[in-house]
């Protein structure tokens, strides 16, 4: 009987963005049932966090909403007048502290109060054991940190603490590869093999690299337009967003339409089966905004839009109004217009639906929180913030059963959504295609090449060349992953041409050798090497006409196996694949494996609460950490 | 004696285990450190470090990511100086606590009242890399970072009494340890490979040393050192590319937006990214060593011996070798042949070094046999045999490959009479941090214990005990 049953399980994966937890382990592992952003509210008192902002109910007419975190008096307003009182603003961000930045814990305070709000939220019984899924920038000493606050606050009869990078590695099931995790602000890179990451040259928190940046990139070539950085990182997460493979003409370019004639390979997503790219597709082809008639995939027609209208502004100034009646007028032309394009549908020159990647103009929902806090903010009421809200809200007819599908790839989340945002439509041109512009992918690569190039096992190095895995949220946009390969392609991989060595110094004849004049043993292949990894011709070639030379680097040094011996083909990448995702998570195959760290961690919890039972020492107990302290946690870990 | 206490106390508390003891092991290269008793150093930091002099004044970057990273007048600098010493203390202290603070401990979190209270000497410790962090935790960060940790430090067999105190000074004024000790890598590679006495043979990145160990105490006239090392072997292939017929151009990778492939000696073909305002020259430098690093460990070869490449026949041996074929980062490739054997021959063979006028011809007596010999020189006649008995080999370079063949032969040659044998840890990891294994040894050992500098006695004696206590 093992000690701890299925459902018993928590697991919490805190990340820079997003905190991803589950209270119990389904029959068929599934994403994460709680998903909660990783940011908390301070309260009134100094020191304590709420979940949610609270904002101050417009009770007393006189009084202005302010922000909980500089009343410092309002505590004293609690006590003297019952009259305030509070309403939680589940939407808004105003005000709100990330305790991870960059992967690292930088407000403890914060974070522990994030971790018991997860905790709570799950509602846990008493017997839970729980994994907590690390970041790898967290030092030995903070792991000791995170130990003593997990069983000295929940009282947890078990714990354990897994790497991210680790848990990846198990959800693909793989023992041998290099885990890339995109992040919101970093990236990680972690070299694994046999299970073992090499610590020594991982490459943790690699920072201007994450979402964040592509946010940024888009942001910077969009700002000129009248964007905020807001409506970037919405329209990251559409999918008209995407990333090109390095060399890819933009749309509207002469390079584009002489490349017309061949079907774009990269547009039309057809990814060897993975499955983000497979949903994004989906959603992509029939974007969730049938705003009116207009369907958001057809909208062709060009709009004489000189950049995208602050309507907080607008309307925190009073003109909402005007705003609401132009609007009107413009939705008429439109229609008109689009009554005029279906007179003449000759023009057959244009096809019917370009894939994304060719279009020159898309649009994009976005949702407006900042316009919502801004009605909120106005002394409206309740009421008048709801009806102003509709007035505005163009995507109001979207339905929501979009979440369904949704759901995950925005990483607003579930329990967040329903809020009600109000939605326009913002039309974007080629910029955003330029979201890596800046060499956020260069960096990316070269931080892989960097980890890789670091471990010391040389033999090692092609496999892990050939076992990448891209995962975290950060690396959602539309082809990202497809880009990263093709500039780690173009600027690392070892030409095979190189390997001129029928052309130059074969020798006719072997002499003696020199060197210590033993007998060399036959050449074999190094023992972590497959053929595949060096270039077969070469192989063949020293292997067959110079015995002499073990291609293997077989070292006749006792004492030293082959660790460091060179293999035919010293250098690598010779060449450089991803890792197919596992076949048998249907429910996570629809969403895609970026949170597959999550998977791992479930695949992992199982292994070590209730198959292996603790007799490997996969988690500490609680009697266990009564008898070493929080410094113990080091010595259980799989 | 009785003073030790207070060090081994807060490590009791838990379990008894002294895991909260740090080791530092400081190179020219890199910078290991880790927690006593581990077997691998968790912390290995880059030793370079990126330099900003901006208008806002000089901005300090470490650690792998940031000096790795294009940016405009980056300088990539290096805390070390020629003879192997640290020349530039105050970076050095930082570069250290980033080391240790970044991967083994994180900033420290304390109240802000305290904080506030111990700002004077902290505030130039401030880590430029975790400039983002909210301010709260920028002050944080600016606590004696080793607190609660005892320290023990490495050194090269050579280093002198100033820069011994001046460890001593900064672990327990800038860093606050409870406790401190040094001692000298040799004999701490030695205990790696779990030998109390014999010749340690360290070829690391800027030094050569050669260190005879007699139970575990270093015979200090015996030390031996020289520039013949890693970057001597690199700057010896640059001086063969220089020499080549086309020169070859080291491109590193971060000036390349992409390659084509191209036949074997043809010109590259790539596309070339550009940097306006570029990196400083040093930060090209830099990303140059690294394609050197990948041609050491593809291509270059250490001829094997038994005899000298120069002699007899063994060059024309050596040119019948097939060729190993190398690309650059901008897809020029080529087949090196005999020019694989030249990169290292330097090392053991002074004449056979490539020169030229800025790079003179090394010192006989600077070659690794040379090096060796001197050493047994100053040791008694009767305990040469045993320790050539034991003769350690460690350093990152001493992975070049058949080094140790190489080595072997030489000693051979020169010592004929007695029973040599070469002790290499098999795993690369345990060779390149066998100073810092060692460290982790002897600092998780009980009997260590009564050897620690605790902080009372360093308020009692001053700075000079380290030279006292640590022999």
């Amino acid at each position: 009987m093992p000690p701890f049953k299925d459902e018993q399980i928590i697991i919490i994966a805190p990340g820079s963005e997003t905190t991803l937890a589950q209270l119990g382990l389904p029959e068929s592992f599934t994403p994460a049932r709680l998903r909660v952003r990783s940011r908390m509210f301070p309260a009134e008192k100094q020191g304590e966090w709420e979940p949610y902002k609270v904002r101050r109910k417009q009770a007393t007419p006189g009084e202005t909403s302010e922000k909980p975190a500089d009343a410092t008096n309002g505590a004293e307003t609690v006590n003297g007048d019952d009259e305030v009182e509070y309403e939680e603003d589940r939407v808004t961000e105003e005000g709100a502290v990330w305790p991870i930045k960059e992967g690292k814990i930088v407000n403890w305070s914060c974070f522990f109060a994030l971790i018991t709000h997860v905790y709570n939220s799950l509602n846990p019984p008493f017997h839970t054991p729980i994994l907590l899924i690390a970041q790898p920038g967290w030092t030995p000493r903070e792991h000791e940190k995170l130990t003593q606050f997990f069983f000295e606050k929940f009282k947890t009869p078990a714990f354990s603490i897994l790497d991210a990078a680790m848990a990846t590695s198990w959800a693909y099931g793989v023992h041998t590869a290099t885990i890339v995790d995109v992040g919101k602000d970093k990236v990680d890179v972690t070299a694994i093999s046999e299970f073992i990451p090499h610590t020594q040259g991982r490459v943790i928190a690699l920072s201007g690299c994450g979402g964040e940046a592509l946010t940024q990139g888009l942001f910077a070539k969009l700002q000129s337009k009248g964007f905020t950085r807001e409506m970037c990182e919405q329209l990251k997460k559409s999918p008209i967003c995407e990333i090109l493979p390095a060399g890819t003409p933009l749309p509207g370019t002469e390079g584009a339409a002489a490349q017309d004639t061949k079907p774009a390979a990269a547009a039309s997503t057809g990814a060897p089966g993975s499955g983000p790219a497979a949903a994004v597709a989906t959603i992509g082809n029939a974007p969730g905004g049938p705003v009116e008639d207009t369907e958001v995939g057809d909208d062709t027609i060009p709009e004489e839009h000189e950049g995208v209208l602050d309507v907080a502004s607008i309307v925190a100034g009073g003109k909402m109004n005007e705003y609401l009646a132009k609007k009107e007028k413009e939705k008429q032309e439109k229609a008109n217009a689009k009554k005029k394009g279906g007179e003449a549908p000759a023009t057959a020159a244009k096809p019917v639906r370009l894939p994304n990647s060719k279009r020159e103009k898309a649009t994009f929902m976005y949702e407006d929180h900042a316009l919502l806090d801004t009605l909120k903010n106005m002394n409206l009421g309740s009421k008048g913030v709801a009806e102003a809200q509709a007035a505005l809200d163009e995507g109001r007819k979207r339905s929501q059963d979009g979440a369904g599908d949704g759901e995950p790839s925005s990483a607003v989340d579930a329990n967040d959504s329903g809020s009600g945002a109000i939605r326009r439509e913002i039309e974007v041109g080629v910029e955003r295609f330029m979201a890596a512009d800046d060499g956020v992918l260069e960096r990316i690569s070269d931080a892989i090449h960097r980890a890789i190039s670091s471990v010391d096992e040389v033999n090692k190095r092609s496999e892990l060349w050939d076992s990448l895995i891209v995962c975290g949220n950060g690396g959602r946009v539309r082809g990202f992953k497809e880009a990263l390969l093709s500039t780690i392609q173009s600027r690392y991989v070892i030409s095979p041409s190189s390997a001129t060595i029928f052309t130059s110094e074969i020798p006719s004849n072997i002499t003696t050798p020199a060197g210590t004049g033993a007998n060399t043993p036959q050449p074999q292949l190094p023992p972590h090497g497959g053929p595949s990894q060096v270039n077969p011709l070469l192989l063949a070639a020293t292997t067959a006409q110079n015995p002499y030379l073990p291609p293997g680097g077989n070292p006749l040094i006792p004492g030293m196996p082959g660790l460091n011996a060179h293999s035919s083909h010293g250098q690598t990448p010779t060449s450089v694949k991803l890792v197919r995702p596992p076949e048998y998570f249907p429910e996570w195959k629809e969403v895609g494996f970026d949170e597959s760290a999550f998977l791992g961690a479930q695949v992992a919890a199982k292994v070590i609460f209730v198959v292996d039972q603790g007799q490997s020492k996969g988690y500490m107990t609680r009697p266990d950490y009564n008898d070493q302290g929080p410094t113990g946690i080091h010595d259980y870990s799989l | 004696m009785n003073a030790l206490n207070s060090s081994t106390a807060p490590a009791g508390e838990y379990a008894g285990d002294e895991v909260s003891a740090i080791v530092l092991d400081p190179g020219y290269n890199t910078t290991r450190a880790g927690f006593a008793g581990e077997d691998v150093p968790k912390s290995v930091c880059p030793t370079f470090y990126g330099y900003i002099d901006s208008d806002s004044g000089p901005q300090y970057l470490f650690g792998e990511n940031a000096i790795h990273n294009p940016q405009a007048n980056l300088q990539i600098k290096n805390p070390w100086g020629a003879d192997g010493i640290v020349e530039d203390w105050d970076t050095a202290t930082k570069l250290w606590q980033y080391a240790i603070t970044s991967r083994l401990t994180g900033p420290r979190e304390r109240p802000p009242i305290r904080s506030s209270a111990n700002e004077q000497n902290g505030s130039g410790n401030r880590d430029p890399d975790a400039m983002d962090v909210d301010v709260e935790v920028a002050v944080e960060s600016t606590e004696k970072p080793l607190e609660d940790s005892p320290l023990l430090m490495t050194e090269p067999g050579w280093n002198p009494t100033k820069a011994r105190e001046k460890a001593i000074e900064i672990a327990m004024e800038e860093w606050g340890t409870p406790a401190f000790y040094l001692q000298k890598t040799g004999v701490l590679a030695a205990f790696a490979s779990g030998k109390a006495s014999g010749i340690i043979i360290d070829v690391g990145a800027s030094h050569t040393s050669v260190t005879p160990v007699l139970d575990g105490m270093v015979l200090k006239k015996g030390v031996q050192k020289s520039p013949l090392a890693g970057n001597f072997v690199s700057s010896q292939i640059r001086l063969l590319f220089k020499q080549a017929q086309p020169e070859i151009q080291i491109t590193p990778h971060y000036l390349v937006k992409s390659k084509t492939a191209v036949d074997a000696g043809a010109p590259a073909q790539a596309v070339y990214r550009s940097f306006d305002p570029p990196p400083h020259s040093s930060f090209r430098h830099h990303e140059e060593d690294r394609v050197l690093t990948e041609f050491k460990e593809s291509v270059v070869e250490v001829w094997p011996g038994p005899q000298r490449l120069s002699v007899g026949p063994n060059e024309e041996i050596a040119k019948s070798q097939p060729g190993r074929p190398f690309e650059m980062p901008d897809g020029w490739n080529q087949v090196f042949g005999i020019e694989r054997f030249k990169a290292a021959e330097g090392l053991f063979d002074a004449s056979a070094a490539q020169t030229d006028a800025e790079h003179p011809r090394p010192k006989d007596e600077h070659t690794i046999p040379k090096l060796v010999q001197a050493a047994l020189a100053s040791v008694d006649a009767d305990q040469r045999p045993m320790l050539l008995a034991n003769i350690v080999v460690t350093g990152g370079s001493t992975l070049l490959y058949k080094f140790n063949d190489r080595l072997l032969a030489e000693l051979n040659a020169m010592y004929p009479s007695t029973r040599n044998k070469i002790i290499a840890p098999g795993s690369i990891v345990e060779r390149k941090y066998a100073a810092w294994i060692g460290g982790s040894i002897l600092a998780s050992l009980g009997s260590f214990h009564q050897l620690w500098i605790s902080k009372k006695e360093y308020e009692e004696h001053g700075v000079n005990i380290v030279e006292k206590r640590c022999r």
